[in-house]
Parts: C-alpha cells; sequence; structure tokens
C-alpha cells in the first residue's frame, strides 16, 4: 500500500507536527495575540498583566487537566464548574472555623476525589450517559452549595490559607501549580500504563476490553483524577482572592471544557494531550485579557469562546473524516 | 416497547398522586386552585421547551442550547423593540424566527458537520448566550405596553393564558409525536438512524426540522417569559436545559432516544414543579429544590435502566 | 502429537438458550485446525470461551495438560491463547507499536513504559509477518484492513500466544491479501503455533488446513483430517443434508429490461458498471468482499449517489439520489446488514413494515393504524413470520422470521426491482429454502432482482445469470448454462494485477 510505504519513510519532524498539531497551533494563536496586542497596546506586556494572565487562570489550566482525562476516556463532566465552587466553600469554611491549614488544604481535595469517583461510578456500572449523571450533579452541588451558604461571601481566613498568593522568585505560586502538575501528567499519560489505558479506553472500548483492561475501573479512575485536579483548581481559586465568594463562578464548565477541546482533546474521546489543554486555557485567559486591552467590550467574551468551540469541533470532525477516507485506501 | 411505556407512565402517575397528596397535607395552601393555575403559569416556559426536547431526545439528540436561545430571543425583542423602533407584534415575530433560525444553525452542524448534537448544542449554548450578552452589554430593557403583558401575565377564561398556549403545543405535539408519519419517523432514526435511512426516511431533513422546532419554541418561550417578568435581560434562561431535559427524562423518554412519549413529558412536568412549589411551601429555600431534581433526575436513570436491562435481557 | 488445548464436553447456554452441547475440540502444536458451521452454529462461542471471553458452564479445557478456567482474555493470553478477531479490536487513534503492546507493555526499571524497547519489538515483530512496510509509529486508524489484521497478529505474537484463533480472518481482504495471510499462517504453523481457523471459505479450507471440525446447531457434527474430505462432505456436514436440496429453482419467462445501468461509478469503489436486469430474472452477483459489490447496490438504490454514468428504469433515465427516490423508482433493498441496515429491531413488527410505506398508509398527516395493522397481518401470513402477532418487537424473533420482516417491509412498497444483498445470511437452513422459495416466486410474478450472496452455490442455484465482480468493475458474465463453480470462482479470485497491492 503506498500510503504506508510513505508513512514508513516520513520524517520525525512531520510525525511531530501531526502528534501534536493542534499544540502548535494554540501555542502559535498565543504568540501572534502577545504580539498583535503588545503592538496595539504596550500595556499588555507589562509584568502585572502578564501575572494575572498566567496567575489568575492557573485554576482553569488544573481544571482542564481533569476534564481532559475525562474527555479522552470518552465521557464529559458539566459538573465540574459547581464542584469547584463547592471545594472552594470547603476549603473556606473548614479555614475559617479553625482547622489546622493542611486540613482545609486537603480535605476539598479528598472530597472532590471521592465525589467524582461515584459519579464515574454511577456512569461505569450502571450504563447513564456521563451528560446525564453530571447534569444531575451540577444541579445538587449549586443547589446544595447556595441553600448552604446563602450566597454570603467567605471572609477572615488565616494568612496561611492563601496559597496562591505564595510567590517563590517573583512568580505566583498557580503558576508552579500549573506548570507542574502539567509536567507530571503529561508524562503520567505518555509513561503510566494506567494513563495509555485511558486513551484504549476512550479511543474503543470492545478491544480495550479484549486487551485484558478493565474499562469500568478506568472510567472511575479518570473521573477520580478528574476530581483530584477540581479540589487542587478550587484551592486555588478560593485562595487568590481575600474572600471566597461562595457560589459557583458562572459558566466555569463551559470554559474548562473548551480548554480541553481547543487543547486538541477530541470530543469522541480517544486523543489530546494535557499540555494542549493547558495551553487553550492560557490562550483564553489572553483573550479576554486582549479584549479589555483592545477596548472590546468583556461582554462579547463568551461569544468568541462559543465561536472558538464550534470552529475547533467543526475542524477535528473534518480532521477526522479525512483520517477515515484514508483508512479506507 | 408500547407496554413497557405504559408502564413507566403509571409509575409516573401514582407517584405525581401520591406526591400531590403528601404535599396537600403538608401545606393547605397547595391544593388550591390559585396555586395550581400559578404552578401552571410559572411552568409553561419549561414545558412548551420540554415538548421540542421531546422529540429531539426521541431523535437520540440532545440540545443544550435551548435556555441561550431563549436569553437571545428575550434580548432580540427588547432592542428590535425599543432599539430599532419596530412595532412589538413585528418585533415578537422576528424574535421567533430568530429562534427557529438558531435552532436551524444546530441543525445543520450536526447533520452537515456530523457534529455529536451534545458537542453542537454545547458549542452553541456558549455562542448563543455570548451573543446574547454582547448585543446587551448587560442592559435590561423595560417599559413593554400593557397589553403585551396579557401573555405573560393575564388571563382567558380563568385561566392563564400562557397555560392555553402550552396547552395547544401540548395537543398538537402529542398528535405529530404520537400519530403522524413525521412522529413515527423520529421514533424510527432515534432507534435506528441508518435502518430508517435505508427505508427511505429523509433522516437529515426530520433532523434539520426537530431542531429548527426547538429553537423556535424556545423563541416562543422566550416571549412569554419576558411578558411575564416584565423586562429582557440577557441572563434569562440560564439552566433552562436541565429543567427541560429534567422533565423529559424523568417522563420516560430514553436518552438513548428511540422511545418517549408526550404524555410522559407532561408528567415529569406536572411531577417536577410540583416537587418546587411543595417543597417551597414546605419552607426549603429555592435553591434546595434543585438539589431535589438533580436527585430525582439521576434516580430516575438508574432506575429505568435497571428497569428496562429487565425486559431486554 | 500432544495438544496445546484440549476441551471436554464444553456446554453454555444463553438465557436458557443453548448455544453449545457437550463440544471437545483440540488443537495441536503445529496444525491448522479448521473450524466450520453455519453462522448461529455455535462457532463465536466456542472461540469466546477459549479466549476468556465466556466461560463454559459444564465442561473442562486443559492447557498443555493443566486443568485451566478464564476468567478474562488476560488470563487466556497469560496461557498462550489469542484471538485475531474477525471485526479487529484495535485502537484507532493511538500508534501500531502500542496496538500491539496494549495492556501488556514492556516496563523500564521505574515501572514506565519502555517506549523505545515496544517500538523495537514491535518492528522485529511486524518483520517476522514479512510487513517491513508497516511503520510503527503510524496510527493504525490510517492502515488499510489487511495492515490492520497483521498489527492484530504481531499482537497476538507479542504475547507469545501458542494458539492463535483466528476468526474469519480473510473475510473482508483481496485476494493479494487473502494470498499473502494464507502464508503468514502457514509460517506460524511452521513454527509450531498451533492455529485455530475460522472461515466459510472452503477453498481456503482446504489449501490451508491439517484437520476440520464441523459445528451445527450448537453440537459438534465431527472431526476429520482433510485428506478424508471433499467439498461435498463437508457442505452437507454443515447444512445437515445435500446440497442439491438446497436451491429450487423455477423456471420462469425473462421479460423485457427493467433496470439498466450504464457505465455507473461511485469515486474508485464502483468503476464504470453496465448491467441489464429483465423481468423475471433473477441476476447473481459473486465477487469477494471488498469487491464493489454492496457498494453498486448502494450506489444504485441512493445511499451513495453515482458520481458519474446513468440509470435507467423502463428505458427511462431515473436520477436517483436517495433511496426514497429509489423507492419511487419501485426499487426496494434488502441490505446486507440486518440488524443495522434492515430493522429497528427496537420496534414492533408492524412498525418496521410500515416504515417503508408510512405516506401511503396515512391520511394527511395522520397514520391509519387500522390499515397499518391490516398490511402487518396480511405479511405475516403471507411470508409466513412466525411471531405472537403484529406487535411484537423484532429483536425476538430469529434471525430467518426478521429476514421475512425486512423482505415484507420492502414487498409493501410493492417494487418491480428487488435488490437483495446476502439474502440469506446467519439464518437456520429452513428459513433459507423458504426465501428462496420465495425469491422464485417473486420473480416468477415479473420482478427483476438482483441478487449479492457470498455464497456461490445460492448463486449458482438461484441466478438466471451470474456477474462477477473484482475491483469495483465487472470481469466476468456467465448465463446458467455456463455458470459453474470451477468458472465463477475462478473470475472471482484470478489475479489481474491492478496495482492495488498490500
Amino acid at each position: 500500500m503506498a500510503i504506508a510505504g510513505a508513512v514508513a519513510r516520513r520524517s520525525a519532524t512531520s510525525r511531530l507536527v501531526e502528534a501534536y498539531g493542534q499544540e502548535f497551533v494554540v501555542l502559535g494563536a498565543i504568540i501572534a495575540l502577545f504580539v498583535i496586542v503588545g503592538a496595539v497596546n504596550a500595556r499588555f506586556l507589562n509584568d502585572n498583566n502578564l501575572v494575572n494572565i498566567f496567575s489568575g487562570n492557573a485554576y482553569i489550566a488544573v481544571a482542564a487537566i481533569g476534564m481532559s482525562l475525562v474527555i479522552i476516556s470518552g465521557h464529559i463532566d458539566v459538573s465540574v464548574g459547581s464542584l469547584i465552587g463547592v471545594l472552594a466553600t470547603i476549603a473556606g469554611t473548614l479555614a475559617v472555623q479553625g482547622y489546622p491549614v493542611w486540613i482545609a488544604w486537603s480535605v476539598p481535595v479528598l472530597v472532590g476525589i471521592v465525589i467524582n469517583a461515584l459519579v464515574g461510578a454511577l456512569i461505569a456500572y450502571f450504563r447513564i450517559p456521563s451528560i446525564v449523571v453530571t447534569l444531575g450533579m451540577l444541579s445538587i452541588l449549586k443547589g446544595g452549595l447556595i441553600s448552604y451558604t446563602g450566597g454570603t461571601w467567605i471572609t477572615n481566613m488565616p494568612p496561611a490559607f492563601f496559597i496562591a498568593q505564595a510567590r517563590l522568585f517573583g512568580i505566583p505560586a498557580p503558576v508552579y501549580f500549573m506548570v507542574a502538575l502539567t509536567i507530571l501528567m503529561a508524562l503520567w499519560m505518555r509513561y503510566a500504563s494506567l494513563g495509555r489505558s485511558i486513551y484504549a479506553v476512550g479511543g474503543n472500548v470492545e478491544a480495550a476490553r479484549a486487551s485484558g483492561l478493565y474499562p469500568e475501573r478506568i472510567c472511575v479512575l479518570a473521573f477520580a483524577l478528574h476530581g483530584f485536579f477540581a479540589g487542587i483548581a478550587a484551592l486555588l481559586f478560593a485562595t487568590q482572592l481575600q474572600v471566597i465568594q461562595s457560589t459557583v463562578p458562572p459558566n466555569l464548565e463551559l470554559t474548562v471544557i473548551t480548554a480541553a477541546v481547543i487543547g486538541g482533546v477530541s470530543i469522541l474521546g480517544g486523543t489530546g494531550t494535557v499540555i494542549g489543554s493547558t495551553l487553550a486555557a492560557i490562550l483564553f485567559a489572553c483573550i479576554s485579557s486582549a479584549l479589555v486591552f483592545l477596548n472590546v467590550s468583556a461582554y462579547w467574551l463568551r461569544a468568541v469562546l462559543g465561536l472558538l468551540i464550534l470552529a475547533t469541533v467543526l475542524a477535528d470532525m473534518a480532521r477526522r473524516r479525512r483520517h477515515r477516507a484514508g483508512g479506507r485506501l | 416497547m408500547s407496554r413497557y411505556l405504559l408502564r413507566h407512565e403509571a409509575i409516573l402517575a401514582i407517584l405525581l398522586v401520591l406526591a400531590l397528596f403528601v404535599l396537600a397535607l403538608q401545606s393547605d395552601r397547595f391544593f388550591t386552585l390559585d396555586n395550581l393555575l400559578n404552578q401552571g403559569r410559572l411552568m409553561a416556559e419549561v414545558g412548551l421547551v420540554a415538548l421540542a426536547m421531546t422529540f429531539v431526545i426521541v431523535s437520540a439528540g440532545i440540545d443544550l442550547s435551548v435556555g441561550s436561545i431563549l436569553g437571545l430571543v428575550a434580548i432580540l425583542l427588547g432592542i428590535f423593540w425599543q432599539k430599532l423602533g419596530l412595532p412589538l407584534p413585528v418585533a415578537m415575530v422576528l424574535g421567533v424566527v430568530v429562534g427557529a433560525i438558531a435552532g436551524l444553525v444546530n441543525g445543520i452542524i450536526i447533520t452537515r458537520f456530523r457534529v455529536p448534537p451534545l458537542i453542537a448544542t454545547l458549542a452553541t449554548l456558549a455562542l448563543y448566550r455570548g451573543l446574547a450578552e454582547g448585543i446587551s452589554q448587560a442592559r435590561s430593557v423595560r417599559g413593554y405596553p400593557d397589553w403585551f403583558f396579557v401573555l405573560g401575565q393575564g388571563e382567558v377564561l380563568g385561566i392563564p393564558t400562557q397555560l392555553w398556549i402550552f396547552l395547544f403545543c401540548a395537543l398538537i405535539a402529542a398528535i405529530v409525536l404520537g400519530m403522524s408519519t413525521f412522529g413515527r419517523a423520529t421514533y424510527a432514526l432515534g432507534a435506528n438512524a441508518v435502518a430508517a435511512r435505508f427505508s427511505g426516511i429523509p433522516v437529515d431533513r426530520t433532523i434539520l426540522l426537530i431542531y429548527t422546532a426547538s429553537g423556535l419554541i424556545a423563541g416562543l418561550a422566550a416571549i412569554t417569559f419576558v411578558s411575564r417578568v416584565s423586562t429582557t435581560r440577557s441572563d434569562m434562561g440560564t439552566g433552562l436545559e436541565l429543567d427541560v431535559i429534567t422533565a423529559v427524562v424523568l417522563g420516560g423518554t430514553s436518552i438513548f432516544g428511540g422511545r418517549g412519549t408526550i404524555i410522559g413529558t407532561l408528567l415529569g412536568l406536572a411531577l417536577m414543579q410540583a416537587l418546587k412549589n411543595g417543597l417551597a411551601l414546605a419552607g426549603v429555600k429555592g435553591d434546595g429544590t434543585i438539589v431535589v431534581i438533580g436527585l430525582i433526575l439521576i434516580a430516575t436513570i438508574v432506575i429505568s435502566n435497571l428497569v428496562r436491562r429487565d425486559v431486554d435481557g | 502429537m500432544t495438544s496445546l488445548i484440549e476441551l471436554n464436553g464444553i456446554s453454555k447456554s444463553f438465557a436458557s438458550v443453548r448455544v453449545l452441547q457437550d463440544i471437545s475440540f483440540d488443537v495441536r502444536a503445529g496444525e491448522v485446525h479448521a473450524l466450520l458451521g453455519e453462522n448461529g452454529a455455535g462457532k463465536s462461542t466456542l472461540i469466546k470461551i477459549m479466549g476468556g471471553v465466556h466461560r463454559a458452564d459444564t465442561g473442562e479445557m486443559h492447557v498443555n495438560g493443566n486443568a485451566v478456567h478464564f476468567t478474562s482474555p488476560r488470563a487466556a493470553a497469560a496461557n498462550g491463547i489469542a484471538v485475531v478477531h474477525q471485526e479487529l479490536l484495535l485502537f484507532p487513534d493511538l500508534s501500531v507499536a502500542e496496538n500491539i503492546f496494549m495492556g501488556h507493555a514492556p516496563r523500564t526499571g521505574w515501572g514506565a513504559l519502555d517506549w523505545p524497547q515496544m517500538r523495537r519489538r514491535s518492528r522485529e515483530l511486524l518483520d517476522r509477518l514479512q510487513s517491513h512496510h508497516i511503520d510503527v509509529d503510524a496510527r493504525v486508524g490510517s492502515l488499510s484492513v489487511a495492515n490492520r489484521q497483521r498489527v492484530e497478529i504481531a499482537r497476538a505474537l507479542s504475547q507469545d500466544a501458542r494458539v492463535l484463533i483466528m476468526d474469519e480472518p480473510t473475510a473482508s481482504l483481496v485476494e493479494e491479501d487473502v494470498q499473502q495471510l494464507l502464508s503468514i499462517v502457514r509460517m506460524l504453523r511452521d513454527k509450531g503455533v498451533g492455529i485455530v481457523y475460522v472461515s466459510h471459505k472452503l477453498p481456503e479450507i482446504f489449501a490451508l488446513a491439517d484437520r476440520v471440525t464441523v459445528l451445527r446447531d450448537g453440537a459438534r457434527v465431527g472431526t476429520a483430517p482433510i485428506g478424508e474430505l471433499d467439498e461435498r462432505k463437508l457442505v452437507s456436514m454443515m447444512v445437515g443434508r445435500p446440497i442439491d436440496q438446497l436451491f429450487p429453482k423455477q423456471e420462469t419467462k425473462i421479460g423485457a429490461p427493467l433496470l439498466e445501468v450504464r457505465n455507473l461509478s461511485f469515486g474508485a469503489v464502483v468503476r464504470d458498471v453496465s448491467l441489464t436486469l429483465h423481468a423475471g430474472e433473477i441476476l447473481g452477483i459473486a465477487g469477494l468482499i471488498g469487491s464493489g459489490r454492496t457498494e453498486l447496490a448502494l450506489t444504485i438504490f441512493g445511499i451513495t449517489p453515482a458520481t458519474s454514468g446513468n440509470i435507467l428504469v423502463d428505458g427511462k433515465a431515473a436520477r436517483i439520489g436517495s433511496p426514497q427516490q429509489a423507492r419511487d423508482f419501485g426499487i426496494a433493498y434488502v441490505p446486507e446488514d440486518r440488524g443495522l441496515q434492515g430493522l429497528v429491531r427496537s420496534q414492533s413488527i408492524q412498525e418496521n413494515i410500515s416504515l417503508t410505506v408510512l405516506k401511503t398508509l396515512a391520511t394527511g398527516p395522520l397514520i391509519d393504524h387500522r390499515k397499518e395493522e391490516k398490511l402487518a397481518r396480511d405479511s405475516i401470513a403471507r411470508f409466513g413470520i412466525r411471531a405472537r402477532g403484529p406487535r411484537q418487537i423484532v429483536r425476538q424473533l430469529s434471525g430467518g422470521n426478521q429476514q421475512k420482516v425486512v423482505l415484507a417491509k420492502w414487498l409493501a412498497t410493492e417494487p418491480r426491482i428487488l435488490i437483495m444483498d446476502e439474502p440469506t445470511r446467519g439464518i437456520d437452513v429452513g428459513a433459507k429454502s423458504e426465501i428462496h422459495a420465495l425469491m422464485s416466486a417473486l420473480a416468477a410474478r415479473g420482478l427483476g432482482i438482483l441478487m449479492i450472496s457470498s455464497e456461490l452455490p445460492e448463486v449458482l442455484g438461484m441466478s438466471d445469470r451470474v456477474l462477477v465482480m473484482k475491483n469495483g468493475t465487472l470481469v466476468g458474465e456467465f448465463d446458467r448454462t455456463h455458470a459453474t463453480a470451477e468458472a465463477v470462482g475462478a473470475a472471482m479470485t484470478l489475479a489481474n494485477h491492478s496495482g492495488e497491492a498490500a
């Protein structure tokens, strides 16, 4: 077959581009945005704004890592925004009530893991589509949170609690979290057999089963990990300001899903990397900041994001159709 | 299948009677005509959208963008009327047309580009809401003429106007889904789109029509919504899709497509609204009721999956 | 000679339906043991038991003399048993190397996946299979079917399989690939691997097998060395009666041309096909899977509208861009895949039959339920569908009765041209001859029938004329008297190299 022959002789560069094409596109978009917006308004590039972009949105990137795992495994979670709201409130409440800081930090992460492992179990063992379970969770978490807090703000946390405000070498802690977790997970997804199992299950459940994998357990694992990252994201979110608003950040789940999808995670499961989702989260942060510096009303941000998702999804479908056509030769 | 559905609906009906009974015991304000009619008024928008959503889910699709379409149409209604100075009836018609176009766009993305409905409408959920926000710049429109409020606040023959609209639409929807060739095509393609296509059913055209109708009816709901609350805001209808999908799925429509009825959806709606109202009267705060709805949504599907496995097994 | 794997008295039921009854079977080192039987005979269940997917209800299994109880595919693999699945269970988005080693990848000292080793060993395995052209880093989704199959075989070898179970491995291969596969199988056999080879294609069995076991209706009919068998004997073992009784043929008067196809093409899969179908004629189309037979049918029926060429119905040009239009021209299509394309199995008999004629059953937009039910009752009587009533769910019917529902729903459109793709695949022998009798009767009433079949005896027995397809084009035409198994078989398989190697 002529195609396979060509593939065998293909250069390493083109393979890299094929494997990480979307990641390169997103990276290119970020750089282009910096160059263009920086040229229009130089203040865009000053330290403060850059810190804002990277640090203020790190929690979205962290949550998107977990979301990527879930989508790669062939599912979706529309409740992550509410979950982050709930976990942030748990962290804040514990801190205010005088529990040691390490408890205020670790309990929400554990709760996130447990809740999402349960969600994963419902999906895997009862065969309920993830969209339904997580829609239900969205409403349970959101309703529970608001009726518990009544929408009041949490204040007066002890100073040690604010992990997101710490700095090392002038760089805020959230950036370290974002970078470290992304690299760690990228390695795990590449070199751990469990990490590869997530791709396998998302790509072809039956084949995964025939390969001796346990798709149900892997689904629970993907959701539990997603819960872990939601927990970390909630900590970064809760500790970046002096108050916790203890409501759900509006449409956070959508932003997180969008980051994963635009970063190259296929909506149909089985492909994508966490590097891509982190880059995409950074891209969003840049776009929303850029709108401000370009004097565009921030109210257009969501429309821009919507268009971005749509464009990415359409491109993904077109790419898949090309691949399928190629496979038929 | 019909036997299964009947059973599901019978269970639902019994559940509804039980719920009404318990709620009536809990609070003597619950079982009054005023309260019930008022609940019907509050249910009308969710109900309207749920009718179209029943078709969508029976066809093995989903439409997450209905809340955003509602918001977009509400905003445009205000803009058309106040900013562009169009007569209000024209603005209303235009608004509904925009809703239909928004639905048509969903349908085109799904049929033409083969994007899964979940993802397609998740994207347009963001897009339409974004347009509503961008166009309105968070400013609301008020000061509609008095006649306009007949739609959302008035009564005809002692029954809220929008409840008439809803009941009329429900009747049409029940006939179309249950008795017409179009309804039969919807069931067939929801259960097996390939076989439907091989049988000469115009699958893509049917799907396009369904999503267009979903957008159109969300537009209609937007107008009664604006009339009911006397104002337009860009965040109107946020989370509507959750209520609607819950009602439809609660009503026995399979999330995998191929089965469901309008009667079931009506029962699902009634049960949901009764719970909301009853819990509120029993002193549960507004947001507590969403928790219950979420729990019911998950529980229903778990149970119906278990039941279905028995039937198929 | 010792047995690598030995099964004794294996029985298995699903939901109180007995699928396997007291089966004994064994595979020796260095032999190809062919497993034959009609669809539904229990072959795939037997394979799944050996592969660890299902567990037998009774009976025992020994590997190298040790009793084993497989609880998972992993356990079977650990005992040296690997399956090459018919549907090729692979991960299209992952690389070749990863597909080969999914679930048992080499690790480094740290426990991390050892990618370099994985790629190197994949290269070695593929080279052993003479597949030097497959790149270990290529996405599996971008490979041809034949190459994907080699990836599956490499995957089996990577687990040091001593027993390799191949489930209809040549079902979707073109002829050149088949020959290469057979040589790979021979090479593995010579290295001492025991191979269970499932296939419907008797020539392959005779070319490859050392022993043959035939299953029928879940029971073992017999096991014999290939030397003691001939084709006729094998078929009668499979179907339980001599082959000659299978295909009733009525003499019919051939009438005027109904359907004329002129230089029809669809992309590269159907190329420049011309044929004429007459009233009262059964025109058989033979060819291997992948030869373009089904694609031709799909193009005539409007599922994949022609990219060039013309279709004439009754001598008048017919533009067919959708199944609806084809139906309105009086064309009906009984598709290849009954469950996916033919029926909505979760719906009732009544709903399935009316699906093609909703418009004619309706007054205005509303369906007339009385008419609909009458149509269903009439069809059940006319086609002898064994069911509780028009409202029974189609899924609950047997394969043969399901096929009759498909026929009923299409004959409800009162077609004049009937395309039947694998009309008797996967149905029992009784229903098969009923359907053949029905086809004869329809032809006698003046319908033109275009029949696609992979079963050569069926094509030869039923057709007035036989066309042979290969690589998307017609390569031969035989009338009834000249259509012998040898001639048609040769036309189907003869290599006229057209650069489609691999």
